[in-house]
């Protein structure tokens, strides 16, 4: 049975960096998934994350990113593109930790064998608990590439039937996904 | 001639801790310590229903979840008056030691070590060496030469790769790294380790708090574990026993290397014990209630002033009068408009931002004050308050480490040089032994009134209708949290959180006193200002915790800490 991690990643109290979370929350409501797929909301792990990564097949991840490109954009990154500028010199050592996770993971030899992040740009961090219009009309298609993923590591997965949202901090309806 | 430093790790949302130094002769002649991003987060809670209040505070930091939902349910239970049963304190208690514990550890192997330990000496170290170097510190069972080669063999590899992965970016070779080649691999191994211990304790977070980060047991009266000692299901025999092995093994651990490997570590940088003391106040709320009412704890709380151990003064609940009328919040310096000093309850958070100015506003945290005087919070004022009131499990862990200290330094060091840096160090390393104690009591506790036939987990909360307010203590890894709340008519109508950081970031005030992370690098030698190693080693010895609000991943790899000097 493969091990397999989706994780939202991100704080769900700043704007469009609750992106993660909240499609995690999304797809555990929508979906079931074979086991050994797990779906996690992270929130803000930072090094904690070693603990969530360490000996899985695979791990998909979904994080806002800050590459410049406008809101809702959906960028694919691999394990490469994370690790390339190496871990910061930083000054407050709980900054967050992605790149820091995977390298640790990497030298103690216990990293995923199959990295995908799916990256969406943000258009707003402050404090507030609602997507703003661009990412939340990306939200669809973020699910899409996590399932085209999962078909590319052959994993099955199929609706589920009256499962409730727990997207608990939105305080709008959350909108179904139309599942297929 | 004087040259000014900024280090400052970019972010697209530029919000982390920012710390600029004036440098003269070699010496650190001024500093300010700032947050460049406002956060704000208080202001979501307004209005809403104060038993929600915990979900959202434990999502205000990715590291300090816990403790943030668990001042905030101690908040709103304080307003209410409302006690809760026995069961729901030590299985809380479990939670906060076990995260206490989790978060020790990796502050101290993964977070802050490598500012002393440097990786790239490793492949020049004799393991066998290593090895009875280790055996002559502690019993651990993991010193072998075999474990100390594989440890190497790793670093080799890295090394000859050119990739260095996790360990590029640091300041190898500096010239205030000096420990021998053996000290430095003896302390990798065991970083190793530690990724293996750390874990443990966070798993026992899981299986009481259901998951981390982000806790779901917790509820405003009491927790939502349910017991039966004969279920699987719910909290029963079974898996306290598993918790208590995962426990033991954390305990031995703690006790066997990691107190072992801080005062070996700290002894060979001695000079570091008359660095960076700073701001000598010290304040720490009373934590592990060891009865439903909470009337008794098993880490006092107290305030000393001026660094004088003898005039130490005890708070004996999470109640204390002392501490909730002397808390004042200050924005003199801080990004900030309404009145100079605030009570929390009657907090204000208006942004009114200006340019880095050294010399009016420069940041966005405000300044905590304690009966109008800054103060140092964290491990060390926690290890200082038991000590100076005689707690005889403080003095047992202070007392054990300072005797391996001065060992190894060959030379006697005292409380008095706990005062520093290195104390701070020392001083998180005698408190994870002590909670690593009491996790073992408060274990026994929860098992033997289960065994009673109390099966008591939660008291259910009513709301009067009127204003009442109330806040939560609790003694983090960083030190002393508090949460303020004001409920009205059952909502929320403010809500402020004064968290350890903002104790020990916080800016000048408006008598012109330096917050802590300033005050202690005031005359802090530096020998290079393009790599001010010695800087970050100061502010790392506090645990900062400012930036995980925000989780945005920068792929351009931007994060890189830029150190300016002017």
């Amino acid at each position: 049975m493969k091990q397999v991690l989706i994780a939202g990643i991100g704080n769900v109290l700043l704007g469009d960096d609750g992106v993660g979370p909240y499609v995690a929350r999304l797809l555990s409501s929508s979906y079931s998934f074979e086991p050994g797929v797990e779906v996690e909301d992270l929130g803000t792990p930072a090094l904690d994350l070693i603990d969530h990564i360490t000996g899985l097949d695979a791990l998909i991840l979904i994080d806002s990113v800050d590459d410049g490109l406008p809101g809702g954009t959906i960028t694919l990154y691999s394990k490469d593109d994370i690790v390339r500028h190496g871990p910061p010199v930083r000054m407050d050592p709980h900054s967050p930790a992605l790149t820091e996770s995977l390298l640790a993971a990497e030298f103690v030899g216990t990293a995923p064998k199959e990295v995908l992040l799916i990256g969406i740009s943000g258009s707003r961090y402050d404090a507030g608990c609602q997507l703003s219009a661009p990412v939340q009309a990306a939200v669809a298609q973020v699910v899409d590439h996590v399932l085209i993923e999962l078909d590319r590591l052959d994993l099955s997965y199929e609706p589920a039937q009256n499962k409730q949202s727990e997207i608990w901090w939105d305080d709008a309806p959350v909108a179904s996904l139309a599942v297929s | 001639m004087a040259k000014r430093i900024t280090i400052d790790p970019i972010t697209r949302i530029e919000g982390h801790l920012r710390v600029d130094v004036q440098v003269d002769n070699g010496r650190v002649s001024d500093a300010w310590a700032s947050c460049t991003m406002w956060r704000g987060i208080e202001k979501i809670l307004e209005g809403r229903d104060p038993r929600e209040a915990w979900l959202f505070t434990q999502r205000f930091c990715g590291v300090c979840t816990t403790v943030h939902a668990m001042a905030s349910v101690r908040a709103v239970e304080d307003a209410l008056k409302l006690e809760i049963p026995a069961n729901a304190q030590y299985i809380r208690n479990l939670v906060l030691i076990n995260h206490g514990l989790h978060d020790h550890i990796v502050h101290f192997y993964h977070l802050s070590a490598l500012d002393w330990v440097d990786v790239l000496q490793i492949p020049k170290a004799d393991p066998a060496k290593t090895s009875s170097l280790a055996e002559s510190l502690s019993p651990w069972t993991r010193n072998s030469r075999n474990e100390m080669k594989a440890a190497q063999d790793k670093v080799k590899a890295v090394a000859a790769s050119g990739q260095l992965g996790i360990f590029a970016n640091g300041y190898w070779g500096h010239p205030a790294m000096h420990l021998s080649p053996e000290v430095n691999l003896l302390a990798f191994s065991h970083y190793l380790q530690a990724l293996e211990y750390q874990r443990k304790s966070n798993q026992v977070v899981g299986m009481l708090g259901g998951k981390t980060p982000h806790i779901q047991n917790l509820t405003v009266g009491g927790v939502s574990n349910a017991i039966n000692l004969d279920s699987q299901a719910v909290l029963g025999m079974e898996r306290l026993e598993q918790m208590k092995v995962l426990m033991d093994e954390v305990a031995t651990f703690v006790q066997q290397v990691y107190l072992p490997d801080a005062c070996a570590i700290s002894a060979m940088y001695a000079d570091w014990f008359g660095i960076g003391s700073g701001v000598k106040n010290y304040l720490a709320v009373p934590e592990l209630p060891i009865d439903a009412r909470a009337t008794q704890f098993d880490l006092p709380g107290g305030y000393i002033p001026g660094g004088d151990v003898s005039s130490v003064r005890a708070f004996h609940s999470h109640a204390d009068d002392q501490f909730r009328q002397s808390v004042l919040e200050d924005v003199t310096h801080s990004y900030y408009a309404g009145k100079t000093r605030l009570h929390p309850w009657k907090g204000e958070t208006v942004p009114e931002y200006t340019d880095w100015q050294a010399d009016k506003k420069y940041t966005w945290v405000k300044a905590p004050r304690f009966e109008n005087k800054p103060a140092q919070v964290g491990p060390l004022a926690q290890v200082l308050v038991g000590y100076a009131q005689g707690h005889p499990l403080t003095r047992k862990w202070t007392d054990a480490a300072l005797d391996r200290i001065s060992t190894v330094a060959g030379r006697k060091i005292g409380v008095a040089q706990l005062h520093s840096t290195m104390g701070r160090h020392a001083a998180r390393a005698i408190r994870a032994c002590m909670l690593a104690e009491l996790g073992q009591k408060h274990w026994q506790l929860l098992v033997d009134n289960i065994a009673k036939g109390d099966l008591s987990i939660h008291n259910p909360p009513s709301f009067p209708s009127g204003t009442i307010q109330g806040v939560g203590t609790h003694e983090a890894p960083r030190g002393t949290l508090s949460h303020w709340v004001v409920v009205d008519g059952g909502k929320i109508k403010n809500y402020q959180a004064v968290v350890p950081s903002t104790w020990n970031a916080s800016p000048r005030d408006i008598a012109g006193a330096h917050g802590p992370y300033e005050a202690s690098l005031l005359d802090s030698p530096i020998a290079n200002p393009e790599l001010p190693l010695e800087v970050l080693r100061t502010i790392h010895s506090f645990d900062p915790c400012m930036a995980c609000a925000c989780h945005t991943f920068d792929p351009t790899g931007k994060q890189i800490a830029k150190v300016k000097v002017l």
